[in-house]
């Protein structure tokens, strides 16, 4: 029996919603459910009674925020100059530099901030020349502190506010800003009483993400020394089983860090009121051409900046070539032994990064792909729920899941008898949840781009539908489901928040090997693995700028 | 027709064979370790012991180690209630081993007699180490002391004299250049803050604490750490490291030296098979070959040593194992000197979290008090 039209896709639309409330919002209650309840399982808010009253956990919670805050004033200082550059004028290298500045996005956890190290810690590069060749008895402290944590996180960060507000700087209508001219306003006010408010929605959205970002990285602070952030405090006291008290804190703390992240998506979603897509077109900018000093300042300025962000991989590569390096500028003996050990020894973490990270890009392409339909295309109920899952999931911090997957899917599962977490199935799953946003987002946004007037002229003049959407809608959209889905697929190969409390022996992909090698002792091996991940990735966003250049900022809103 | 039935009856015969075959197998074709001790010590005798039952039985292991804290491993096996997903729990303190035989999580090893009684039950004085469980379930491996690191290069151009004990960390010159792990993370920290509160009592011990927290620069998220960051020259000196840790940085090719205090705390490294494991035959023959000589050897070049006065750590000169005598000071065997012990592990276990509170609550909070 075939089953008539309507039912087929009521089953896909139940299939997507029973996908997003098994494996997003179940753990996700999981997590309330352990931070309300106590050892016995009854209710209790003596929890949260004692995250409030413990003046370290405050001090925590009230760094964070400043952190988050303060990483969205660097990066947005750093990633408005450089948008407003790229889109705005042109100057030798500009094709060069818009692809060179989302480059620092793509550094692995815990890479970055190894790379820094390497280079700006207290035996790192810099101060060794300082006190072997200047005379410096004491190390600058350039990395260990609050300060260390900031630089990392602007440098890893600021490209998502530059591609936000690229993004929405190319959609702003020309028009509107020549009206604005011709009625007399010009330069700072023409900024900012147009072109500002027109890109508010795509600047919000970037320094949402910053903010939690930031807000939920664990690895950068412990590596630099900083424990009093709430991630790290949540991580450490997950980490450690024995104290059953620290424990359900740390549980607390990420319910905390879910709670806020919630709070914030709304509130941004508040302040944005309701996304204007009408101007979604990308508009043809006329680039202004700038005078010869300034457009030599330009490059300076791009210059100066990409040095400072290529630090990490510079140390990375170095320490990852060197042996036995320390005390000195450079390495001094040259070895390729730790790539040999990390690749042909134990191939595990490549194989396992790719077929987890691949199998994780074909779960988005089924589930995001028609959920962008749905969203696009159909006024299904629950469209705006759907929507705001998408960007809930990208703003909930990676260890938050992580431990809602392990506490929602220890339990057997009936007939085979083994927990999910006991599959290593599940690592692909939560890397498709975690990055299934981008899939979405980039389809969605090209399927908003083709007009239905197209696909209803195709059907006026007897093409099928499937004929239709093979020969109308697919070339209009391949490129942004493209870009989605290889933006997935980045950011799942990294991931390392979530997927580090779920990996069991021989499931370890590339950024737990950087972890365990690291844990180990040998940051040489972990650096390898660092340079291997970089490396497929630079080519896949490689990729990702050939085929879109550097609109994919709508990816992150 | 014929033929057929003979194919038939073949392939029936070899499965059968096959099946038979697997059940007098000596060992399971894999083996998997959970652990808090560093992979390169677990890697080369994970490596070797597969080695070893190919040549003894002829089946080749499929051999992982899950690494994890001490008290991660600890918190796994608890949650995994019974139905483990590894075999072996290798590390850590044997009070942790006595709770988890006590809960009913490990089974019961039967080694050999003879392999049992190379070990002595205890070792040091005035209180004794113990080395092997009494009941049966778990037995040590190794012995490893908990002592300190220092990088020369640095502490030379800070001017303070090279460390012999605990006491000369707390050189005022060495403030903001001493690395430490918290006692809440790490068992190996956790025993050495228990070394010094049981040293000279409590009163002292808190207040002699927290002028090694005044003079720590980091408080590394891991105990591992603290060998990394001093082998690098990023801080001066370090505190409570297990010393095959710190020796894996000098294999690496790293200036890092390694003291045992007179007080230092020596683990025995503990082993169990835990209940439910699904290859429990490999786990018991690995746990025989890490106590034969070939096992103990293996290790005895990583910088620990051997748990019974069989054997000394000897090598020819320039050896791993001659190189692993240098750096933890020209000691061959525990069983040649004699320890002083003056930790009390069940006294520190009955404790725990109130120690891990008083470090919150006086060192980790008032850190930055402290430092001034």
């Amino acid at each position: 029996m075939k089953l008539p039209r309507a039912s087929g896709a009521a089953l896909g639309f139940g299939l997507i919603w029973a996908f997003l409330i098994l494996f997003v919002l179940f753990p996700l209650t999981r997590i309330f459910y352990d931070a309300v309840t106590n050892e016995a399982g009854a209710f209790t808010l003596g929890n949260f009674q004692d995250f409030f009253t413990d003046s370290f956990y405050l001090r925590s919670f009230w760094r964070s925020m400043v952190l988050g805050a303060a990483a969205v004033m660097t990066t947005s200082a750093i990633g408005i100059a450089v948008a407003f550059l790229i889109v705005r004028y042109d100057f030798p290298y500009r094709k060069t530099f818009s692809y060179l500045t989302m480059l620092p996005m793509i550094l692995p956890p815990l890479v970055g901030v190894l790379g820094f190290v390497f280079i700006l810690g207290r035996a790192g590069t810099v101060n060794v020349v300082l006190m072997d060749w200047f005379g410096l008895t004491e190390p600058v402290n350039f990395m260990y502190g609050m300060h260390g944590v900031l630089l990392v996180e602007t440098v890893h960060l600021f490209p998502l506010m530059t591609l936000s507000i690229l993004d929405a700087l190319a959609k702003v209508d020309p028009s509107l800003e020549e009206a604005a001219q011709s009625v007399g306003a010009s330069g700072w006010r023409r900024f900012r009483d147009v072109t500002l408010p027109l890109t508010t929605p795509g600047y919000v959205s970037g320094a949402l993400l910053v903010f939690i970002w930031t807000f939920a990285d664990f690895i950068t602070p412990l590596v630099v020394g900083v424990q009093d952030l709430l991630a790290p405090q949540a991580y450490l006291n997950i980490m450690q089983f024995v104290d059953r008290r620290l424990f359900r804190m740390g549980i607390v703390i990420s319910a905390l860090l879910v709670l806020l992240a919630v709070v914030f998506v709304i509130a941004a979603r508040e302040y944005v009121a309701i996304k204007d897509y009408s101007s979604l077109a990308y508009s043809r900018v006329e680039r202004r051409r700038l005078g010869p000093v300034q457009r030599w300042l330009a490059v300076c300025l791009l210059t100066v900046l990409m040095a400072v962000c290529v630090i990490p991989q510079v140390g990375v590569v170095l320490a990852a070539v060197g042996r036995g390096w320390a005390l000195t500028p450079l390495p001094v003996e040259y070895t390729l032994e730790f790539f040999r050990t990390v690749s042909i020894d134990t191939p595990k973490f490549i194989v396992n990064s790719f077929l987890y990270a691949g199998l994780a890009l074909l779960l988005c392409l089924a589930i995001g792909v028609p959920m962008a339909w749905i969203m696009a295309r159909t006024n299904a109920p629950g469209r705006g729920t759907m929507d705001a899952l998408t960007t809930l999931i990208l703003a909930i911090p990676g260890t938050a899941i992580g431990i809602a997957y392990i506490r929602a899917f220890n339990v057997p599962l009936p007939f085979i008898g083994i927990p999910l977490t006991g599959m290593w199935v599940i690592l692909p799953l939560v890397l498709a949840v975690r990055r299934l946003p981008y899939t979405v987002r980039g389809s969605y946004s090209s399927l908003l781009l083709v007009h239905p007037s197209m696909e209803e002229a195709a059907a006026n003049v007897g093409a099928t539908r499937l004929r239709t959407f093979r020969d109308i809608t697919v070339p209009l959209v391949w490129k942004g489901i493209l870009v989605g889905a290889l933006f997935s697929f980045i950011m799942s190969i990294q991931e390392a928040s979530a997927t580090i409390f779920l990996t069991l022996g021989g499931w370890e992909m590339i950024p737990f090997g950087i972890f365990t090698f690291y844990i180990a002792g040998s940051q040489s091996q972990a650096a390898a693995l660092g340079v291997i991940l970089i490396a497929v990735c630079a080519l896949c966003l490689f990729v990702v700028n050939r085929v879109a250049g550097t609109r994919v900022g709508g990816l992150f809103g | 027709m014929a033929r057929r039935l003979k194919t038939l009856a073949l392939a029936f015969t070899s499965l059968s064979l096959a099946a038979g075959f697997a059940l007098a197998q000596p060992v399971e074709e894999e083996l998997v370790l959970i652990t808090p001790v560093a992979k390169t010590l677990t890697d080369p005798t994970l490596a070797d012991f597969a080695k070893y039952a190919k040549e003894k039985w002829n089946v080749t292991v499929k051999t992982s180690a899950l690494a994890a804290g001490t008290p991660v491993s600890y918190g796994r096996i608890v949650e995994w209630k019974g139905r483990p997903e590894v075999d072996i729990f290798w590390g850590g303190e044997s009070a942790l081993f006595d709770k988890l035989s006590e809960q009913k999580l490990l089974s019961k090893l039967d080694l050999p007699q003879a392999t049992v009684d190379a070990i002595p039950a205890t070792i040091g004085k005035p209180r004794p180490i113990y080395l092997k469980d009494p009941k049966g379930f778990w037995i040590g491996t190794v012995l490893e002391p908990y002592g300190l690191v220092y990088q020369p290069k640095v502490l030379a151009r800070l001017g303070v004299p090279v460390p012999k004990d605990w006491d000369d960390l707390l050189h005022p010159k060495l403030k903001g250049h001493v690395a430490q792990c918290a006692p809440t993370r790490s068992s190996s920290s956790h025993a050495t803050y228990e070394v010094i509160l049981q040293r000279e009592g409590d009163d002292k011990g808190w207040a002699w604490l927290k002028r090694l927290g005044a003079n720590t620069g980091i408080f590394t998220a891991r105990s591992r750490d603290v060998p990394s960051v001093v082998a690098r020259g990023e801080f001066a000196a370090g505190f409570a490291v297990p010393s095959y840790m710190a020796f894996e940085d000098r294999l690496a090719g790293f200036d890092i030296k390694f003291v045992a205090p007179k007080t230092a705390w020596i683990t025995p490294e503990p082993i169990a098979v835990l209940a439910g494991a699904k290859h429990p035959k490999a786990a018991r023959a690995f746990i025989e070959y890490m106590l034969s000589e070939r096992g103990q050897r293996v290790a005895m070049e990583r910088g620990v040593f051997p748990i019974t006065p069989k054997f000394r750590v000897q090598g020819a000169p320039g050896s791993r194992a001659e190189m692993a005598v240098e750096f933890t000071g020209g000691v061959r065997s525990y069983f040649d000197i004699d320890v002083t012990n003056i930790y009390d592990d069940a006294k520190a276990q009955a404790r725990y979290q109130p120690v891990n509170e008083q470090f919150r609550k006086e060192i980790e909070s008032a850190w930055e008090t402290l430092k001034r």
